[in-house]
């Protein structure tokens, strides 16, 4: 039995290692750039100058905390054209233009080449100073001014462009090389250097820039001729360290001792990273939303089997009387309605001020009521009324189908050799239903506690946005409202591992009711 | 049996199932839900089926049916100017027509009407703005017969429209789940862990063709993926399926490479463990909670749409099917006509194909069945919950959670909820149908 137990565990330990490859899959490919939703938040305060010097270095920062500096994972396939560190490159949207770039035209160093060219150009043009600019263009002017008899001579300012008109170009040009970072369409990289070379013409004042622009335009067509598009279709694989997926799973923090701060403990020390909507981490907020979410999957599956073991014996036990064929409609009917109808139309019924007012419409608790230094019966009588609804919506779905199970399993059972043998013994059939029958019934309606398991987590997600109940489910729905990824990969994972778990348990159920099954 | 010459077990099941009363009804209401969604558009419209305007006969919800945006002009008898008629934006019920034939529910699901706004109850007063402009009680022709939601939309016609969805559902996401299932449960049945057997050059270079044909296909396709999706759905799933035809092609060389006879160590034979590899990744998938992984996906989406969702729940409920078709397969081996079949040195190809194929299929009905109806339910519960639904959509989930907003909208929970349960029951009964007819144990 042990052994057995031990065997399942190994066999468990690649299930695990394919939902946190799948968790971290889905996170690294969420969309947006995480690095700039962070920052937001983090950078609420201060005057919009003192935000633009800091932001940069806060960015850098959250980079360096989330990883995103490292490699994605232990291996890339990649081609033999991309460059193995491109991962260093900060911004996330020049770094996959970089990457198609790589791809495009098969030789890195030239494109390497290109974009240093360009970012020396956007340097160049944040240096400009524009008062700078308009002094070096601009000119005093003598006038003869006639008044009466006498002659006065007197200076006038005379500018040949005004401050606005500088500014504008400026902007406008250092924008246009932003977006040449992140194209890259031969065509559009052609017309967009079109575009800056009529500005120049048009505004001589930048003119003494023309040497970097010009670089530019060298390197794109340095690019263009030494194309080797060949190297693309090669296969290179590259093997990293220290990557995301290790630092996600493991993180950096030193298992033993105390963490610095800004380290990272990792998936397997229960440290799901920080959320985006209030810098907070994940595991922290998570583990209320679990303890309520819990509760109510344990008690639903707790009900559903009590409930649903005695229909089902006794339905199969007066098989084809009036009961038996009832129930089956019943429960058929039940186990066809999707859970949203029922949880919507319990709320209409028994939570609506124009029918039933018997129980609260949403939410967990009063919070003008609620004490927290209450006791554990209080804090049950105060939630109760609460909980009913919800819990009648989590049941009933699993509770017809292990109904209409064990009632299939003990129909199966009654028809056996060993009940005939019990009823031939001139046993009373009081024993040879409860106790040979039984046992035998409950192995079927076991194995399904696996799968029952997995679909009640699941489920809790539209339940919980029904009753709004601050449960993991209703997280995971207002994280995906709001985009917090980290959020939603931690909830996925949780449940995941809560998943197999739960087939650890109906396992080990199973080995324990069926004495016939051999494990070694 | 011996009066009736040609009595095969196609013919014995469908007997069997004529039995079930329940399946024969689930059957004729699953055939009227087909019907009802592919002329849905004719059913439920607000441009009328015939009109006459000016003179001119138009068939504007039939022109309309190809060419949504279809313009025509015509000549206002009173100025003698020529006036655009665009026929979905066109509201037809204020045009003078001479003759018309509305649609049986003359309102279109999107669109609102404003002069029902604000959950109006079946039986409320309905108003309707009539040729002349004024502003009247709705005649019943025009009435919403089960109400409307908070910005007019017809609740009736969200509902015939609805039924397309979860048609598609079924046949789109169990279509891949089948797919996947059958081709993954046929082999892992037919060959076991030791009855494909390959030289072990052949074995390298099968793996080494699944990595390059990876590379190849998505690697150094990115690029062109990217744009291809770009450019919009249609040439999205062009490009993918390019990607694919390149994976198998360079598989299939690969694997042909490995037919080479090697000398020596690479030509050892090997038994490849098709069936531990399947069982194991449905194991995996098994063991990760559907519904949530569904969720999951579709949030990090760039797009919503609900092709997208079907392909989802299609790529993550195929493990059923596959464990049906395995056990019906690893049974089917052992039988005598397969002995026979490869007694006379048919290739394994022509053997699982045509042979054990036939044969092995009739219990994956079943799971498909059941397999539709939980599919159909998922795709309700995400419209519900608005989870990778675009938000315009009008499906049966996302009307019944309309009506959880307004407390006083009884039919907007009750008509679409009814319509899900329904839809279900019927797969559900179908299902449940076939496994009777089909099961070998009932068979008297």
């Amino acid at each position: 039995m042990f052994k057995y137990i031990l065997k399942r565990l190994t066999l468990f330990i690649p299930t695990l290692i394919m939902i946190s490859l799948l968790a971290f899959v889905i996170s690294i490919n969420a969309p947006g750039d995480p690095v700039e939703r962070l920052s937001k938040s983090a950078n609420k305060e201060g005057t919009a100058s003192e935000q633009s010097g800091s932001t940069k270095k806060i960015k850098e920062e959250i980079r360096a905390r989330l990883g995103l500096d490292l490699p994605v994972f232990y291996i890339s396939l990649s081609t033999w054209s991309d460059c193995d560190t491109l991962y260093k490159i900060a911004d996330k949207a020049q770094q996959e233009n970089l990457l198609k770039l790589s791809r495009q035209y098969g030789n890195w160093s030239a494109v390497s080449n290109y974009y240093h060219t360009l970012l020396g150009l956007l340097a160049a043009y944040d240096s400009l100073n524009v008062d700078q600019i308009y002094l070096q263009h601009s000119s005093f002017v003598l006038n003869e001014i006639k008044e009466g008899d006498s002659i006065r001579m007197d200076t006038s300012f005379a500018e040949k462009f005004s401050k606005n008109e500088i500014t504008d170009a400026k902007n406008n040009t250092s924008f246009a090389i932003l977006s040449l970072l992140e194209t890259y369409n031969e065509k559009a990289i052609v017309s967009k250097l079109d575009t800056l070379e009529n500005d120049y013409k048009k505004a001589p004042y930048l003119a003494h820039l023309n040497p970097e622009f010009i670089e530019v335009k060298k390197a794109f067509e340095h690019l263009k001729t030494t194309a080797t598009p060949w190297k693309t279709y090669l296969p290179k694989l590259i093997f990293y360290g220290n990557n995301q997926y290790h630092r996600w799973l493991f993180g950096n923090a030193p298992w033993f001792g105390e963490a610095q701060a800004g380290q990272l403990k990792g998936v397997l020390r229960g440290d799901f990273g920080i959320s985006y909507i209030d810098n907070q981490p994940v595991s922290d907020k998570i583990w209320e939303k679990f303890k309520v979410s819990f509760v109510f999957i344990f008690l639903s599956i707790l009900f559903a089997y009590i409930i649903s073991i005695p229909i089902g014996i006794y339905a199969a036990y007066k098989k084809g009387s009036k009961f038996d064929r009832i129930s089956s409609i019943v429960l058929f009917v039940m186990y066809s309605m999707p859970s949203f109808f029922i949880g919507t139309l319990l709320l209409y019924t028994f939570a609506n001020p124009d029918v039933l007012v018997w129980f609260p419409e949403s939410g967990f608790q009063d919070p003008s009521l609620y004490k927290e230094d209450w006791g554990i019966f209080e804090k049950m009588a105060h939630h109760w009324p609460y909980m009913v609804l919800p819990l009648i919506a989590y049941t009933y779905g699993s509770f017809a189908f292990l109904s209409r199970i064990m009632r299939v399993g003990m129909i199966d059972v009654m028809g056996q050799d060993f009940i005939r043998t019990a009823r031939a013994k001139g046993l009373n059939e009081k024993t040879v239903v409860l106790k040979h029958a039984f046992r035998n019934s409950l192995l079927p309606i076991i194995t399904v506690f696996a799968n029952i398991f997995p679909v009640a987590i699941g489920g809790s997600v539209i339940i919980e946005v029904i009753f709004s109940l601050p449960g993991m489910g209703f997280e995971t729905f207002s994280a995906i409202l709001n985009y917090d990824y980290p959020m939603i990969v931690a909830i996925f994972t949780i449940s995941g591992f809560l998943t197999v778990i739960g087939y650890l348990v109906a396992d080990i159920l199973y080995a324990v009711v069926d004495i016939r099954i051999s494990y070694h | 049996m011996s009066e009736n010459k040609d009595f095969s077990f196609k013919q014995y099941a469908w007997k069997q199932f004529k039995k079930n009363k329940a399946a024969m009804v689930s059957l004729y209401i699953l055939v009227f839900l087909i019907f009802t969604a592919l002329s849905a558009h004719f059913i439920a419209n607000d441009q009328p089926l015939y009109a006459k305007y000016r003179g001119n006969s138009y068939y504007p919800a039939f022109q309309t049916y190809f060419n949504a945006t279809l313009t025509d002009s015509t000549k206002n008898p009173l100025t003698g100017n020529w006036e655009q008629l665009q026929f979905d934006i066109t509201d037809w019920k204020q045009l003078e027509l001479e003759r018309v034939i509305w649609a049986p529910i003359p309102y279109s699901p999107e669109k609102p009407d404003r002069y029902n706004r604000e959950y109006v109850a079946p039986t409320d007063v309905q108003y309707y703005k009539n040729v002349k402009g004024e502003i009247v009680p709705a005649p019943k022709k025009f009435r919403h017969h089960l109400g409307t939601d908070a910005i007019g939309r017809d609740v009736a016609a969200g509902l015939i429209h609805g039924t397309k969805v979860s048609l598609l559902v079924g046949i789109l996401s169990m279509g891949i789940a089948a797919t996947i299932g059958i081709i993954l449960g046929a082999l892992a049945g037919f060959y076991g862990d030791k009855n494909l057997i390959a030289t072990r050059f052949r074995y390298y270079m099968t793996i080494l063709g699944v990595v390059l044909g990876f590379f190849y296909a998505f690697i150094a396709r990115n690029t062109a993926l990217a744009e291809s999706f770009n450019d919009g759905m249609g040439s999205g799933i062009l490009g993918l399926l390019i990607s694919l035809v390149v994976f198998f092609v360079v598989v299939f060389i690969c694997n042909s490479v490995g037919r080479l006879n090697l000398p020596g160590f690479m030509s050892k034979k090997v038994t490849v463990p098709v069936d531990s590899i399947v069982s194991r990744g449905i194991e995996i998938l098994n063991s990760m909670p559907n519904l949530l992984l569904i969720i999951t996906i579709s949030a990090i989406m760039k797009e919503r749409s609900l092709v997208i969702l079907m392909v989802i729940i299609g790529i993550t409920s195929w493990t059923g099917i596959a464990r049906f078709t395995r056990a019906e397969f690893l049974k089917i081996r052992e039988l005598e006509f397969l002995q026979a079949a490869k007694a006379l040195g048919y290739s394994d190809k022509r053997t699982m194909l045509k042979h054990a194929l036939p044969n092995g299929l009739a219990p994956v009905f079943v799971s498909i069945a059941f397999g539709i109806a939980s599919a159909i339910l998922v795709e309700s519960g995400l419209s519900f919950l608005g989870i990778g639904v675009p938000d315009e959509s009008v499906t049966w989930g996302s009307l019944l959670s309309l009506g959880r907003q307004e407390f006083e909208a009884w039919w907007l929970v009750m008509f679409p909820g009814i319509a899900i349960f329904i839809t279900i029951t019927v797969y559900n009964l179908i299902g449940e149908g076939l496994r009777d007819a089909l099961d070998p144990k009932l068979k008297q």
